[in-house]
């Protein structure tokens, strides 16, 4: 008989009822997402999207994730609802109460990142979280930059604590973090955003359980999980067993870090095994396990699976493992506010080592990771102003497409219109446009990557930081292609250190330029009219 | 054909609409052609010939005529619209290309962002600057101008867009350059991007800009020919063309901004929803079309169909946001899902049922057309759930196989481990879901409850599916209207004009220049009045709405909000800050403490209702009894198939009741109502259907 599991408690799920649920939790995240964004006050959540909205069962286990979520937010967020736990088991969570952190093992790898989770209850018994991380406008320290040598130098650090108890806000809290940050209003009123965005999963769970007069989501948790979990281990055995070891050097410091992997595929799991990589340094660009772990899933499912959707179950079969005191996975006190710098180069690792089975599934080295400048100072009238912008490198080409010119990878970040930057900063932009020849040559050609040439109009000096990458290691090409150009970056025609921190006064010109995505096959079996087209496009010079 | 008309024109992919309804008595006479994409225009003067009759007499009784087309997005989707250069400010030719840099699907390694309309070959640059608050930075150098348009012109372009920096805060360049190209190009097609879309944010403008200079020649010579076509004929009424906002505008706008027509035809189906809907007493509609291949969702507000401020075209994968071109326009907020009664059931790598998004569309369409389709559809479900008329489907038109849509569902019954009735009312149940979570999500970003709409269905599949999908929402009450096969040309004929203009003002509240901000309406509103009475309406007699984009100082996305009255001056403040604040609550539930407003962008809305429209659906005037019959139907409250009365639509008059369980045909459609329903027959022939309670 059709389900009749619709109208009565006690059925067990089955395939349809589960589908019409499933869909209908997706629904709920990616409402909330919605609503986070237009209430969000920092380009870095609206523009940027650089966020995630979760729910999970009581356990911290991810049963949906919001469509638009970031790649690493993806994987870590549940890991700290997780720590959440820890802290405040459930005896101890009572309706109303919200958990906060930005701790950065067991958060997202840098500060700014501010987590929150709320418990759930239904019918008197926690049956899950809702939860969210978003990146902060600002979270006060030493401006975003590598130079930071401990996590103390980063900004203000929040443990796991209560942010909300019953319904009531802790204002002790709050004006702590509104003394420590240098946008305050920003910062609480994105803080706002996230509560408003948990209040509305808590709500929506709460329909769903009494419509479908669920007791528990334990049975729903289970069911999406484990189907989850079955068919990523499905996709996995398609790739062929064995282990794929990949080396890549990056920019790094004064020497370049080097970062290297061994994938092993063994029936219907994946292992990434990191030994080997540098260890960790006295500067931000240290990549926390947490990170590390979610830049491999992300990896994995690209090339395995990449339309299943997002829960516990579907990263269930991979794991990843790291030495301690690594680059990887470095410990206390470590800094870690630019671990995108060591963090987005991981897919790209695993995947030149799923290169020598499946090239197929990936594609060559990107012009990753994303590339921001950070400008703080002090307007005219006396207020302090940080602003942070985005720009992205080109893609890596694949075995059947060019690669995709200035786009974010792996994470997906946009960057902001230049009429905004300009209305928002003390900057004029000259130029910004794509860079002829920066992509890999190859059968099929890296993506390119973009120019931007900034004046600076402030008054008073401010301080420049930058988040850059591939100036000195470029985006290797793979079956032959090329790598694509290295970024740069000048002030007042002068190349200057990526990764210090450098003050700017009225009149200076900064260029910044993102690197080329690496390409794919031998330059000499490019098709005649897509060189053609190069040309006649102006991607490729004369 | 005697007496005072009014035509409504509608060309769709398929067929052109053409409805001439008779201002005397309320009729309506219809001639449905093929459209001719060719030349549109031919589809059109067949189809007015075919109502005028042999002797083609009577052409002078058209008081007026409206118009609706998608030619202009399906120019844009399938590239078929005029060579277009671009010129920009020097260093920026790339924006409309770098985009956002923001990928549409975080997984996939293959993908590709839309390409922009404009190829980078034919985007000059042009030495000039404006700064973000309109001051000059570099004078426009006019003869660099005049040698790259040289240079576009010799590679064969035909139409140009004109899109500089900050020029929504100062518009002299472009102005200048639009001046300078045509005094040496009379005949190229120019867009200024000030003119399109006055708004902050360059590569969005810059995506409008374009997509107006990618369709305007194609809107010309098409508009051209068909008012001297029409004028052939003897046709002497004013021609007004349907804009996607749902407002009616005069050709010389719509040659000008075709951009603004992308949306025309959908918007034209929101209307009669909402004309229905206010028909039946019923003022927040949800109205819901289904059709073979597509949903449309679009919600009706206190009367008036919801308006949203951006849209995306041509989409590289159809119901992927992000995937498509932006375009700054105003149209009537509608969300595609891809859930029709070609919708294709499979069982996914998770052993669930899917239905969709790919559908069987009409060719082959679902196994039980016997066309050649193998794979199940919801139209093949909705054929084993009893719902549908194996003897009587598309009025009769068409023989329907029961045994194949039985075949073909078995192996996902075996898949899922459910027997095949069972699976039958799991694809309708999880479309249904898919439906309905897009209108509670809509709904939901516009900050209402779902709840407190009525639903109303038109389209093949609508209303097989409404009662269900109505359940699912928790609505009280459902309507059904009678003759929604020429909706969308109705929605022509009860169409206000309706002119939107826009500004950006990027101030906060402490910063207000607040005798500027007055000056700044009155000259959009001084500018809508032009058009409005240049559409033949009186500009005094029309209803002017000034509308804000506003935010708290920092946020990044604005809430479009009707404001009080003007004229504003520094005592406003307060009244404007009460009315966001009370609108921001109402969407997001709680207010972020101690920040300021601010106003992005400025909007007014200038509409003037058509007199006195009323249009009445044919009366069936026959006595019969509406019972037809009987057949077994499928219905969950009982958990198995019940023998159900079928009803005959076309035999109900005003006030007659019946109650659910229920199936009422008709020629286009069928109605399923489930057990406790109940319905009855309006004066216009609307069937309103209140559901019971929640148990």
């Amino acid at each position: 008989m059709p389900n009749e599991a619709t109208n009565s408690a006690n059925a067990s799920l089955d395939p349809i009822t589960l589908e019409v649920l499933w869909t209908r939790l997706i629904s709920t995240v990616d409402e909330a997402a919605a609503a986070l964004v237009r209430t969000s006050f920092s380009t870095v959540v609206r523009d940027s999207h650089d966020f995630s909205c979760v729910i999970t069962d009581a356990s911290g286990r991810s049963l949906v994730q919001a469509t638009d979520s970031i790649p690493s937010f993806i994987a870590t967020l549940p890991a700290t609802i997780k720590h959440f736990l820890d802290v405040y088991p459930a005896d101890q969570l009572e309706p109303g109460d919200v958990l906060i952190t930005n701790d950065i093992w067991m958060g997202t790898g840098h500060l700014p990142d501010i987590s929150v989770g709320k418990p759930i209850f239904h019918n008197g018994k926690l049956v899950g979280f809702a939860g969210s991380t978003a990146h902060a406008p600002d979270i006060g320290g030493k401006i975003r930059s590598p130079e930071p040598r401990e996590v103390f130098e980063e900004g203000f650090q929040i443990p796991i604590m209560k942010l909300m108890k019953a319904g009531e806000v802790d204002e002790t809290f709050m004006r702590l973090l509104r003394q420590n940050v240098r946008a305050p209003d920003e910062v609480v009123g994105d803080l706002y955003a996230q509560l408003t965005a948990l209040d509305l999963m808590e709500r929506r769970v709460g329909d769903v359980m009494t419509q479908y007069e669920l007791a528990d989501l334990a049975p729903l948790a289970s069911e999406i999980q484990d189907r989850s979990e079955k068919a990523m281990r499905a996709a996995i055995r398609e790739l062929p067993d064995g282990t794929y070891t990949n080396e890549m050097p990056t920019d790094g410091l004064d020497v370049p870090v080097t970062l290297k992997v061994a994938v092993t595929i063994d029936g219907d799991e994946v292992r990434a095994d990191y030994t080997g990589s540098s260890p960790q340094v006295g500067k931000a660009i240290n990549c926390a396990m947490c990170y590390t772990y979610a830049m491999t899933v992300y990896a994995v499912k690209c090339a395995a699976a990449p339309d299943l959707p997002n829960n516990e179950g579907s990263v269930a079969p991979i794991s990843a493992f790291a030495p301690e005191r690594t680059i990887v996975n470095p410990l206390f006190p470590a800094s870690g506010g630019s671990r995108a710098l060591i963090g987005h180069f991981l897919p790209a690792l695993i995947f030149g080592a799923l290169a020598q089975v499946v090239p197929d599934r990936i594609m060559a080295g990107t012009g990753s990771p994303l590339w921001c400048i950070n400008l703080a100072g002090v307007k005219p009238n006396g207020k302090p102003f940080a602003n942070l912008f985005f720009f992205n490198g080109g893609m890596g080409a694949t075995h059947r497409t060019d690669g995709q010119n200035c786009l974010s990878w792996p994470s997906n970040i946009s960057s902001t219109p230049t009429e905004v930057i300009e209305q928002l900063s003390p900057m004029r932009i000259h130029r910004r446009g794509f860079r002829a020849d920066s992509g890999g040559k190859g059968r099929y050609r890296g993506g390119l990557g973009q120019e931007v040439e900034f004046e600076f109009l402030n008054e008073t000096p401010a301080a420049l930081a930058m988040l850059a990458e591939r100036t000195k290691t470029s985006a290797p090409g793979i079956a032959g292609g090329e790598a694509g150009a290295l970024g740069k970056l000048e002030i007042n025609g002068v190349d200057v250190d990526p990764k210090a921190q450098h003050i700017v006064k009225q009149g200076d010109r900064l260029i910044l330029a993102t690197p080329g995505g690496g390409g794919y096959g031998n330059v000499v079996d490019r098709d005649d009219s897509d060189a053609s087209r190069d040309k006649s496009l102006g991607y490729a010079g004369e | 054909m005697a007496g005072t008309y009014s035509l409504g024109i509608d060309i769709g992919g398929t067929f052109t609409d053409i409805v001439a309804y008779d201002q005397a008595t309320g009729q309506i006479v219809k001639a449905k052609e093929l459209t001719t994409p060719d030349d549109p225009s031919r589809g059109v003067i067949i189809g007015i010939r075919n109502l005028l009759g042999a002797d083609e007499a009577g052409a002078e009784d058209f008081s007026r005529m409206v118009h609706a087309t998608t030619l202009f997005t399906n120019a844009i989707i399938t590239r078929e619209g005029a060579k277009t250069g671009m010129l920009t400010t020097a260093g920026f030719r790339d924006a409309v290309e770098i985009g956002r840099e923001r990928k549409f699907e975080l997984y996939d390694v293959f993908i590709s962002k839309p390409e922009p309309l404009v190829p980078r070959n034919l985007r000059a640059e042009v030495p000039e600057r404006i700064g973000p608050d309109g001051e000059v930075l570099t004078p426009i150098d006019l003869d660099a101008l005049r040698r790259e348009v040289d240079g576009l012109v010799a590679q064969g372009v035909e139409s140009l867009a004109v899109v500089f920096l900050h020029c929504y805060a100062n518009a002299a360049h472009e102005d200048a350059a639009i001046e300078a190209i045509t005094a040496e190009h009379p005949d190229l097609f120019v867009s200024a991007s000030h003119d399109v879309s006055p708004e902050i944010r360059e590569y969005e403008r810059g995506s409008t800009t374009s997509a107006n200079a990618y369709v305007k020649p194609l809107a010309q010579r098409y508009l051209d020919n068909l008012v001297a076509e029409a004028g052939n004929l003897g046709i002497k009424a004013p021609f007004f063309m349907m804009l996607s906002n749902g407002g009616l505008t005069h050709i010389e706008e719509a040659k000008s901004r075709p951009v603004l027509l992308l949306e025309s035809g959908p918007a034209a189906g929101a209307l009669v929803a909402a004309h229905f809907g206010g028909a039946a007493g019923e003022k927040n509609i949800l109205a819901f079309d289904m059709g073979g291949t597509t949903a449309k969702l679009a919600m009706v507000e206190d009367g008036h169909p919801h308006v949203s401020y951006s849209f995306e075209a041509a989409r590289e994968k159809r119901f992927v946001v992000g995937s498509g071109l932006p375009m700054n326009i105003s149209t009537i907020e509608l969300i595609e899902i891809g859930a029709g009664g070609g919708s294709i059931a499979h069982v996914d790598a998770m052993g669930l049922l899917k239905v969709g998004p790919r559908s069987a569309g009409s060719e082959p369409g679902p196994v039980c057309y016997g066309r050649g389709g193998t794979e199940p559809t919801v139209t093949d479900a909705d054929l084993l759930l009893g719902y549908l008329n194996p003897g009587f489907f598309a009025g009769g038109s068409m023989q329907i196989d029961r045994d194949a849509a039985s075949t073909a569902m078995a192996p996902l019954a075996s898949a899922l481990g459910l027997s095949v009735s069972a699976v039958a009312w799991g694809i309708h149940d999880v479309v249904n879901e898919n439906m309905a979570s897009a209108a509670r999500v809509h709904i939901a970003e516009q900050g209402h409850d779902v709840r407190a709409f009525t639903l109303l269905a038109t389209g093949g599949a609508g209303p097989v599916h409404v009662y269900y999908v109505a359940r699912k929402l928790g609505l009280k009450r459902l309507i059904c209207p009678a003759s929604a096969g020429v909706a969308s040309a109705l929605g022509l004929l009860i169409a206000p004009a309706r002119v939107d203009r826009t500004g950006t003002v990027a101030k906060r509240f402490s910063e207000m220049d607040w005798p500027a901000l007055e000056a700044q309406y009155k000259a959009l509103e001084a500018d809508a009045s032009i058009v409005i009475e240049a559409t033949g309406f009186d500009p005094s007699a029309a209803n002017v709405t000034r509308l804000a984009d506003m935010r708290f100082a920092g946020q990044g996305f604005e809430v479009v909000l009707e404001l009080p009255a003007g004229p504003y001056d520094e005592s406003s403040a307060a009244a404007l800050q009460a009315a966001f604040e009370e609108v921001y609550r109402e969407t997001f539930a709680r207010t972020p403490p101690d920040v300021e407003p601010e106003i992005i962008n400025i909007r007014v809305s200038m509409k003037a209702d058509v007199p006195g429209v009323e249009v009445t659906a044919d009366a069936a005037g026959v006595v019969t009894d509406p019972k037809a019959g009987s057949r077994p139907a499928y219905f969950p409250e009982n958990g198995e198939y019940v023998e159900t009365t079928v009803y005959n639509r076309n035999a109900m008059t005003p006030g007659y009741r019946f109650e659910g369980p229920a199936i009422v045909e008709e020629s286009e459609s069928t109605l399923i109502l489930g057990p406790g329903a109940q319905a009855r027959v309006d004066d216009q022939l609307n069937l309103i259907v209140d559901l019971p309670e929640e148990d």
